[in-house]
């Protein structure tokens, strides 16, 4: 039971202390999340492609929002390193070709990464946070007009939250 | 000046401040946690099920838990294992977040030593009070709360003084058809579980709506009996109660024979007060309720309060057991229609109290369990992430769709959990950590959490049987997972009750025996657990300690 949620930070270095996120911590996230947001993104885009039947990550905002989830002061400050540390491994092991590669190169390097358990505890955070999008209540701003519920035939309860929790 | 300091608002510090307003008393109710009104509650799970959003920030509040590794025990922070062992700290506590299914205890709950002897290893001790004196109260707490339900004359189910529950049973899906034929091929009796969720309006609050997100969420109807619904709402209509929420308590400052005061802190301001009382009452949950006691410790307590036995915040109490699953898929669904069980937000409402008690020519004679039956979860992100692997591999692309998809709409999944004795033994206990404090600079309870090794031999025996149950249903994939692992959500002991102050921190009426002024309510004061969720015992309980307090401050005895 212990340290099952941590045993992926052995590659993690930049291990802030503070839980809040002030201005500083704000505008460092921001600038090291664009270094990696692309690759983050291209592989939302091949868990989730076209011509699926659950909505593709490129027709839903999924990057912003696992953006804005950890920019939230209540995110977990380690996730949110390891998430930036998993997409800069990824971005090394594919000497930063990997939006380059076609879908076939991109499937054995996803494959590959998830051979070592840290590749695969961040992969399995990225699609996490990609369908906590997609299946969250609208108002979260991705789950565009039930697309996510409806391609399960389910529905959120009632009532629906008036306002997101990132605001309160 | 308030006659009584309630600390915590959840079923048992509701219960108290109930019967004090309602008799008259000031009371000044503390929860560390926020107000979240009914109207305010949402079916957000990203908010109530995947964040913090009712729950203290790890960084900021948390326990370390010690495991045994090698031999040694090793102290591990929860920030850093993300095992919470919070529930629900907001006014009302977590009886809003409950599924609410709940049971009463056997009258052989009470006297589990003198029945079944000692058990090695395990600190097993009869009550100082027997079945007789709760039962007025488990039924006060049926009509108040609004438990509905139906009674089946069964061996194993308590006797009651009311002949029916008032409220029926809540609606149910036709699975309940599926289950009820498979149990009884097996000779199996399948009971209708008593729930503390309304099928018929009461007073301010409102039948069910059959939301089909239940439990870990708040109730937008006042249906489920919160003790914020039912309790807390009702006494500050009496203008006794003062609830301050945001108001964490420090410790308790006390003399040699009283507590005197509360030391609080506002969590939005960090401000520190004081707040006097002729009466203290403690219902923070069981290892927060003993942590304030030993956290609370002077020249008069140098052990901290109530610890003249040396018996403060021992013999914890989890739940053993656990839990089992199978899948009922649209191909070979059996006696029901497939639309009629993805009907969604129905109940099951069904337990299994055969194996309470097993007297059997080959298995033995021992303590067994109670078991309930449910639909999984409905939760839409998690029973997709659930799902999003095979064989250890993650699965995306259209494997992906085409698995969730099919998950969502071809199947469902039937659950059961199962509920057995959490053995009192001397390796689970809470204690304070000597290194590691909280926010505000107080120590954080350090829990040793083993369980006894007849808890997971008790749970894999009633599993098995569950499982068949499973499979005479014609489930598939089905399985089931029993573990020593302590059940943070299911929490009593650490103040047992009981009649010599030399063994025990309270009296049997939950008083501290070393302070007259101090009672603990929650679920502390348990010496063994019964084999049930607590809810039930914990509202009863806490009515009959706060009568007793009535008595107190009537005859002037404070």
């Amino acid at each position: 039971m212990q340290s099952k949620r941590r045993e992926f930070l052995v590659f993690s270095s930049m291990v802030t202390l503070t839980s809040y996120l002030d201005a500083d911590t704000h505008s460092r996230l921001e600038k090291t999340f664009k270094e990696v947001k692309n690759i983050i993104y291209e592989v939302q885009k091949h868990m989730f492609p076209k011509q699926n039947r659950l909505p593709a990550a490129e027709d839903l905002p999924v990057i912003k929002f696992l953006y804005e989830t950890m920019a939230h002061k209540s995110f977990d400050k380690d996730i949110r390193e390891f998430v930036i540390e998993g997409a800069r491994e990824l971005d090394n092991r594919t000497e930063g070709k990997f939006s380059s590669m076609s879908i076939n190169d991109k499937e054995k390097a996803l494959r590959a990464y998830e051979e070592i358990e840290y590749g695969a505890s961040w992969l399995s955070r990225i699609m996490t946070l990609t369908m906590e999008g997609m299946f969250s209540d609208p108002i979260y701003d991705v789950n565009i007009q039930e697309q996510g519920w409806k391609a399960l035939d389910t529905t959120g309860g009632q009532p629906r939250p008036k306002m997101r929790y990132l605001d309160v | 000046m308030y006659d009584v300091v309630v600390i915590g608002s959840g079923a048992s510090g509701g219960a108290v401040a109930y019967t004090l307003c309602k008799a008259g008393y000031k009371v000044v109710m503390l929860e560390k946690g926020r107000l979240i009104k009914r109207h305010e509650f949402s079916k957000d799970e990203l908010a109530y099920c995947r964040r913090d959003l009712v729950t203290p920030n790890l960084f900021e509040e948390y326990h370390t838990i010690e495991e045994n590794v090698d031999g040694k025990w090793v102290a591990t922070p929860t920030y850093e294992s993300g095992w919470s062992f919070w529930n629900g700290n907001i006014v009302g506590g977590s009886s809003n977040l409950m599924s609410g299914m709940l049971h009463r205890l056997h009258p052989d709950d009470f006297r589990l030593k003198s029945k079944y002897g000692d058990i090695e290893g395990a600190n097993i001790v009869d009550w100082p009070i027997s079945y007789k004196d709760l039962e007025p109260y488990y039924d006060m707490t049926e009509e108040l709360i609004g438990v509905s339900g139906h009674y089946q004359k069964h061996k194993y189910e308590p006797p009651r003084s009311r002949p029916n529950f008032t409220q029926p049973p809540t609606q149910e899906n036709d699975v309940v058809k599926l289950l009820d034929k498979s149990c009884k091929a097996l000779g199996i009796t399948s009971l209708v579980t008593p729930r503390a969720v309304l099928s018929k309006d009461k007073g301010h609050r409102k039948a069910c709506y059959y939301s089909n997100f239940c439990g870990s969420y708040g109730c937008s109807s006042g249906a489920k009996g919160s003790s914020r619904e039912a309790l807390t709402m009702p006494s500050l209509a009496t203008g006794n109660l003062t609830l301050l929420s945001n108001m964490h308590v420090k410790s308790l400052k006390s003399n040699k024979d009283k507590v005197e005061s509360a030391i609080v802190v506002n969590t939005i301001t960090g401000k520190e007060s004081e707040i006097k009382a002729k009466i203290f009452v403690v219902a923070a949950q069981a290892h927060e309720s003993a942590r304030l006691l030993l956290n609370s410790a002077n020249k008069f307590h140098p052990n901290g309060l109530a610890n003249s036995s040396g018996e403060l915040g021992k013999n914890l109490l989890f739940s053993g057991g656990g839990s089992g699953q199978g899948e009922l898929h649209k191909e070979s669904l059996k006696e029901i229609k497939f639309e009629e069980l993805m009907t969604t937000g129905l109940f099951v409402n069904r337990s299994v109290l055969d194996w309470y008690f097993i007297d059997h020519w080959w298995d033995g004679k021992f303590k067994g369990g109670s078991v309930e039956f449910m639909f999984e979860h409905q939760n839409i992100i998690s029973r997709a992430r659930k799902h999003n692997s095979e064989n250890a591999k993650l699965v995306w692309g259209k494997a992906l769709g085409d698995k969730v998809v099919k998950r969502f709409t071809e199947q469902k999944s039937i659950r059961f959990e199962i509920f057995n004795d959490w053995l009192p033994n001397d390796n689970c206990f809470i204690s304070l950590d000597k290194t590691h404090k909280d926010k505000y600079g107080m120590p954080v309870g350090k829990l040793r959490l083993e369980g006894h090794p007849q808890d997971v031999k008790v749970g894999k025996y009633i599993a098995k049987k569950c499982e068949s149950i499973l499979e005479e249903m014609g489930a598939k994939n089905i399985y089931s997972s029993i573990s020593s692992s302590a059940s943070q959500n299911l929490v009593a002991g650490g103040c047992r009750f009981g009649n010599n102050p030399k063994t025990s921190v309270l009296n049997k009426y939950c008083q501290a025996h070393d302070i007259s002024n101090l009672y603990v309510a929650d679920a502390s004061f348990m010496p063994t657990g019964g084999s049930v969720a607590y809810t039930w015992t914990i509202y009863a309980n806490a009515f009959r300690v706060a009568d007793y307090i009535v008595k107190q401050l009537q005859n002037d005895k404070v």
